[in-house]
C-alpha cells in the first residue's frame, strides 16, 4: 500500500508536463448570467485563481493582486480573473464579498465546480497563468504573502 | 498488489504520452490527493471520543484522470482507503480497506446541448431538493450514477434531465434517482438588457421498492418520494434578489422514523452591492426537509439535498469550536452580511475593510414544544493596512448556542476576541500571529489560542499553535506543521492533538473524534 502511494507520488513529480488548456465549461458572471469559460481566454495572458469565502489565503492572495494589478499592468497585459467555488447557497455571499473587498477584476462563480473538476483543482488557493492561447503555463497550490511574485515574472517572461 | 501497481504505471504511461502529444490527440489531466495519518497513543485524551485504532494508520487518497479532445471528455477517479481516516463515514459504513474506482464519465458539452453518462454531479436551484456533489474534506461524496442531458436553447431557456442510483459511501444506495430541471431567462426573452431575470422550476424523484418489506411494511405507504421547487432571480443595477419554494411528499425523514411527514422549505435572499460596499440578507424555513439516499442508509453522507448551516464560518480555531448544527426537522432563521472597504484617496494602499454579520435561527414549536433559541452570533471584524509591511485583522464574535437543539431553555454563551497580524520583512519573507481568547461562564468556561507562522514565499510555510482550555479540562491542543509547495505540488507534514468537535466544510459538518498523530497530505495535479 505504501508501495503504491510513494510509486504515484513520484511518478506525478516526476510527470511534470503543462498540457492544460482552459476547458469549456459554463460558469456564471457578477448578475447571474451564463459564460462559457472558452470565451474568456486567447486575448492575452490571465491569471486565474479559485477562492472559496472560507478559505483564507484566498482571500489575502486577491486582496494582494487587487493591490499589485495597477502597478503591474504598468509593465505588462494581462487579465485576472477570480473562480469562485462556492456552491449556490453561498454565492450570493461570494458575490457580496467580492464587490465589498473592491475587487477590480472579474470574478466567475462556479457553483457547480464543473470548472474546478475540470482544472482539477483540488486545494484552494490554486492559481494558474494561461498565455494568450489559452494554454496553463504555470500554476501553483497554496497562497503565502509574497508568493504573488512569482506570478509577475512568469507574466513578463510570457512578454 | 503487483498488478495494481502495473496498472497504474501503465496509466501514467498512456497520461505522459498524451500529454506530450497534446492538441492533436487531445489533452489528459489529472490530480492526485493523499491524505495519511499516524495516530499515536496519548494519556491526555481517553474516552470514547478519542481514536486510536490498533495498526494506528489511517490514509484517504484520490487519483483523478481526465482526458480531454475538443468537446469530448472522459474520466476516472481511483480511491483508496487504507483504512479510511478516522471519523470519516467511510471508515463507519464503509468498512475495512478499499481501493475502489470512485467514478467515471463519459461526456459531450456543445453550446446547445451536453451528454453525461457515468457519475454525476448536479445541484438544482440552490440545492434544497436535490444536490449531488463531492467534498474530500467531509469524507461526502452523493455523486449520481447514471446519465444526464442537458438541452438550450438560445439563452431562453435550459432544460436538465437526469437519472440513476446514488453512491453511498464505498457502494452505490439501492434507490433509484430522476429529475429534471427548467430555467428560463425572462430577461433574455424580453431583450431586458440591463437586467437578468430568471425563473426555475425542478423536479426530483427518489424510488426505492420497500414497502413490502418487514421492516418498512406499516410505516410506509408508497415508495416514491417526489419534491418540487420553484424559484426566481432577479440582478438588476446591484441589486440582487432570489427566492425559491420548495414542498416534499411524504417521506421518513431518518431511519427510525415511526411515521412518513410532508416537507417544505423557503428560500428568500435580497442584496445590494456598489464599488467598495456590499450588504445581504437572508432568510430560511425549514420544515422536515432532512432527505435521504436511501431509507435503509445512514450517517451524514447518506443525504439527497443539501441543507448547509447559514452562518458565518470562520478560520480561526476559537471561533469556530461550537459551529451551528442545522436542524433540518425545523428551523426558521436568518443572516445579514455588511461589507464595506475604505481607501484614503491620498494613499489608497492603507484601506481598512469592515465587515459585520448577524444570524440567529430558531426552533420549530411543533417540534420542540415552543420555539426556542438555537443559535445566535453577532460579529464584526476589521482589516487594515498599517503600511507596505504591516497588516492587522480584529475580530469580535459573540454566540449563543442551545446544546440540546431547542429541547429546552439552556443556552451557551461564547464571546471571542481574536487579533490577527503580518508583518512582511521583505517581499518573500513574513511572520503571522494571532492571539486569540474565547470567554465564557459556561461548558468548558475559557480558551486561550495562539499561532506563529513564517513564510518564506513562494515555497514553505512553518506554524506552530496551541489551543488550551483554562477553564476546565486543562487540556493543550497543539499543533505544528511545515508546508513545501513548488509549481502544482504541495506537501505538508504535521504532528498534533486535535479536538473532537465538528470539522465543516461548505456549512455542512462532521464530528471527528479526538486524537494525537502525524500528518502527511500530497497534492499535486499536472
Amino acid at each position: 500500500m505504501k508501495k503504491i502511494l510513494f510509486i504515484l507520488v513520484c511518478a506525478f513529480l516526476s510527470v511534470n508536463l503543462y498540457s492544460q488548456t482552459m476547458p469549456n465549461v459554463q460558469v456564471e458572471d457578477m448578475t447571474g448570467k451564463q459564460v462559457n469559460t472558452a470565451s474568456l481566454v486567447g486575448d492575452k495572458p490571465v491569471i486565474l485563481s479559485f477562492w472559496g469565502i472560507t478559505c483564507k489565503p484566498c482571500l489575502i492572495e486577491l486582496n494582494a493582486l487587487n493591490e499589485c494589478m495597477e502597478e503591474w499592468k504598468e509593465e505588462v497585459d494581462f487579465d485576472i480573473i477570480a473562480v469562485s467555488i462556492d456552491d449556490a447557497r453561498f454565492v450570493s455571499r461570494a458575490r457580496s464579498m467580492a464587490k465589498g473587498h473592491d475587487w477590480q477584476f472579474t470574478c466567475l462563480f462556479d457553483k457547480n465546480q464543473d470548472l474546478k473538476r475540470a482544472l482539477n483543482v483540488s486545494f484552494t488557493p490554486h492559481t494558474f497563468i494561461l498565455d494568450s492561447k489559452g494554454k496553463v503555463v504555470y500554476s501553483h497550490t497554496g497562497y503565502v504573502p509574497g508568493s504573488e511574485e512569482e506570478l509577475f515574472e512568469k507574466l513578463k517572461e510570457l512578454k | 498488489m503487483k498488478k495494481k501497481n502495473l496498472a497504474l504505471l501503465s496509466m501514467l504511461g498512456v497520461a505522459a504520452t498524451l500529454s506530450a502529444q497534446n492538441n492533436e490527440k487531445g489533452t489528459l489531466t489529472g490530480s492526485l490527493e493523499s491524505n495519511n495519518i499516524y495516530y499515536v497513543e496519548d494519556n491526555k485524551l481517553s474516552g470514547s471520543t478519542t481514536a486510536n485504532p490498533d495498526d494506528h494508520f489511517g490514509s484517504n487518497s484520490y487519483l483523478k484522470l481526465d482526458y480531454m479532445k475538443g468537446k469530448f471528455s472522459a474520466g476516472l477517479q481511483l480511491e483508496a482507503f487504507l483504512p479510511a481516516l478516522q471519523g470519516y463515514d467511510y471508515a463507519l459504513y464503509g468498512g475495512g480497506k478499499r481501493t475502489m474506482l470512485g467514478a467515471k464519465y463519459v461526456q459531450w458539452e456543445d453550446e446547445d446541448f451536453g451528454f453525461r453518462a457515468g457519475d454525476i454531479y448536479e445541484q438544482f436551484g440552490t440545492g434544497l431538493i436535490f444536490r449531488s456533489y463531492e467534498d474530500r474534506a467531509l469524507g461526502f461524496n452523493n455523486s449520481l450514477e447514471g446519465v444526464h442531458g442537458r438541452f438550450s436553447y438560445k439563452n431562453y431557456l435550459t432544460v436538465k434531465a437526469m437519472y440513476g442510483r446514488p453512491r453511498l459511501y464505498l457502494d452505490y444506495a439501492e434507490s433509484s434517482v430522476r429529475g429534471g430541471n427548467l430555467n428560463v431567462s425572462l430577461s433574455d426573452i424580453t431583450g431586458w438588457s440591463s437586467a437578468v431575470l430568471n425563473l426555475e422550476g425542478s423536479y426530483v424523484n427518489r424510488y426505492e421498492n420497500l414497502m413490502d418489506t418487514p421492516d418498512f411494511m406499516d410505516r410506509l405507504s408508497t415508495n416514491s418520494l417526489d419534491m418540487y421547487s420553484v424559484g426566481a432571480n432577479w440582478n438588476w443595477n446591484g441589486i440582487d434578489a432570489r427566492m425559491e419554494y420548495v414542498t416534499k411528499s411524504k417521506d421518513l425523514t431518518v431511519a427510525t422514523a415511526k411515521e412518513m411527514v410532508s416537507g417544505k422549505a423557503i428560500f428568500a435572499e435580497l442584496g445590494y452591492s456598489g464599488s467598495g460596499f456590499s450588504a445581504l440578507a437572508s432568510y430560511r424555513k425549514l420544515s422536515n426537509m432532512n432527505t435521504m439516499l436511501t431509507l435503509k442508509g445512514q450517517g451524514s453522507g447518506n443525504v439527497l439535498n443539501y441543507i448547509p448551516a447559514l452562518t458565518r464560518q470562520y478560520t480561526y480555531m476559537l471561533a469556530n469550536l461550537n459551529p451551528y448544527q442545522v436542524s433540518p426537522d425545523g428551523e426558521n432563521g436568518g443572516q445579514g452580511d455588511i461589507y464595506y472597504t475604505y481607501r484614503p484617496s491620498s494613499n489608497r494602499s492603507n484601506y481598512w475593510k469592515m465587515h459585520a454579520n448577524v444570524s440567529m435561527y430558531y426552533s420549530d414549536s411543533k417540534h420542540t414544544g415552543e420555539s426556542r433559541l438555537l443559535w445566535r452570533d453577532v460579529n464584526f471584524d476589521v482589516e487594515h493596512r498599517w503600511n507596505k509591511s504591516l497588516k492587522t485583522i480584529a475580530l469580535v464574535s459573540v454566540q449563543e448556542w442551545s446544546p440540546t437543539h431547542g429541547t429546552n431553555d439552556v443556552t451557551y454563551a461564547s464571546n471571542i476576541f481574536v487579533l490577527d497580524n503580518t508583518y512582511k520583512f521583505n517581499r518573500k519573507t513574513s511572520l503571522r500571529v494571532e492571539l486569540q481568547y474565547l470567554y465564557s461562564t459556561d461548558y468548558e468556561k475559557d480558551w486561550m489560542a495562539g499561532l506563529v507562522e513564517l513564510s518564506f514565499a513562494p515555497k514553505w510555510s512553518v506554524s506552530v499553535s496551541d489551543m488550551y482550555n483554562h477553564g476546565k479540562t486543562k487540556i493543550h491542543y497543539y499543533n505544528a506543521s511545515v508546508s513545501y509547495s513548488a509549481n502544482r505540488t504541495r506537501i505538508q507534514l504535521g504532528y498534533g492533538r486535535n479536538r473532537a468537535g465538528y470539522v465543516c466544510s461548505g456549512g455542512v459538518c462532521r464530528y471527528t473524534p479526538a486524537y494525537t498523530g502525524a500528518n502527511l497530505t500530497v497534492t499535486s495535479s499536472f
